[in-house]
């Protein structure tokens, strides 16, 4: 990030570099191709079975075949022969007590080999085989681990496809919540006027009830008032009689 | 018609006896050559005898016989 800054400012400076600050360093990457080679050795070939085949322990299998076209089977061994006895007879090889004591070091060095080969090979051949199947278990255990991660990150992968699913549930929660809101207040102002108009209503019910209670009270305060003493007496003395009349008419009925 | 090889990248056993002297003169002899010529040798051999799953005698036996075979050869002059 630091080189782009200072690769624009170069450019600012010197309108000559202009041309150069195009060249950012993703093109200078751009343009090289890396890994172009064919991969050797990959995958690594396996180990082979057996080694090269080895005749008497000492000669490889090559020399034979080399002399086989010229001299059939028995010409390497007819050689060999010939070389041990010229170098006996010419004393190239001088025979010393040493000699004695190498051929019964090499008979039994021949005479173990013979009949213990075959079952240290094989024991040996079981340690390898150990050895190389940890390694082999490691390595399949890397590969594993990371063919995991790799299904795993291609299973987040498409959950990401998956995510309007969330924002679709999030848009509807928002929009359920608007819509609550909405009612809620407008019953509340519902409410409210409601409450208003009913008040004015009341005052006036309340009003007129006032009213006329207050004429009732005051007709009757007027009739009682204008009710003379006179004629307080003249209408009790009719009352009685009438009473009177009724009474009588009540006990002849019966 | 097939290229004729260059007389410095034919193989040992393709070299006629009569140019021997010359493929031998155009060998390389610098000191990073003999390094490399030695790792060659080392790495056929161990290849080809040692680096294998069932290893037999073969292998250390033809080295211990070279090296009796070498050190009879210094050790005794009249030869």
């Amino acid at each position: 990030m630091l080189s782009r800054v200072v690769l624009s400012a170069a450019a600012t400076a010197a309108p000559c570099l202009k041309n150069a600050a195009a060249l950012g360093p993703g093109v200078l990457q751009a343009t090289r191709a890396f890994h172009t080679g064919q991969p050797r050795l990959a995958p690594l070939p396996p180990l082979p079975e057996y080694g090269g085949k080895v005749r008497l322990g000492l000669i490889p299998e090559e020399f034979f075949q080399f002399l086989y076209p010229k001299t059939g089977v028995t010409g390497p061994y007819v050689l060999g022969t010939g070389l041990s006895l010229y170098f006996l007879s010419k004393e190239i090889y001088v025979i010393t007590p040493e000699t004695f004591s190498t051929i019964s070091v090499v008979g039994l060095i021949v005479y173990v080999i013979k009949k213990y080969g075959a079952s240290f090979g094989e024991f040996i051949d079981k340690l390898n085989e150990e050895k190389i199947a940890q390694l082999e278990e490691v390595k399949q255990s890397s590969m594993k681990q990371i063919q995991d991660a790799i299904d795993m990150e291609k299973a987040q992968q498409a959950l990401v496809q998956k995510r309007h699913y969330l924002f679709d549930v999030q848009r509807n929660n928002i929009a359920l919540a608007l819509e609550v809101t909405y009612r809620e207040r407008l019953h509340k102002a519902y409410k409210e006027v409601k409450n208003r108009l009913d008040y004015h209503i009341s005052v006036q019910n309340m009003m007129r009830r006032k009213e006329e209670e207050h004429m009732i009270d005051w007709v009757e305060k007027h009739v009682v008032k204008s009710i003379s003493v006179q004629q307080e007496k003249e209408t009790i003395a009719k009352c009685i009689e009438d009473l009177k009349l009724l009474a009588k008419k009540a006990q002849a009925q019966p | 018609l097939a290229a004729a090889v260059l007389l410095k990248d034919t193989k040992l056993m393709d070299v006629k006896l009569g140019q021997l002297g010359s493929w031998l003169a155009m060998r390389d002899f610098t000191p990073g050559g003999i390094m490399g010529a030695m790792r060659r040798g080392y790495d056929r051999y161990y290849n080809k005898y040692i680096n294998v799953r069932k290893g037999g005698l073969g292998g250390i036996s033809m080295l211990l016989a070279g090296y009796m075979v070498l050190s009879y050869m210094w050790s005794y002059s009249h030869i």
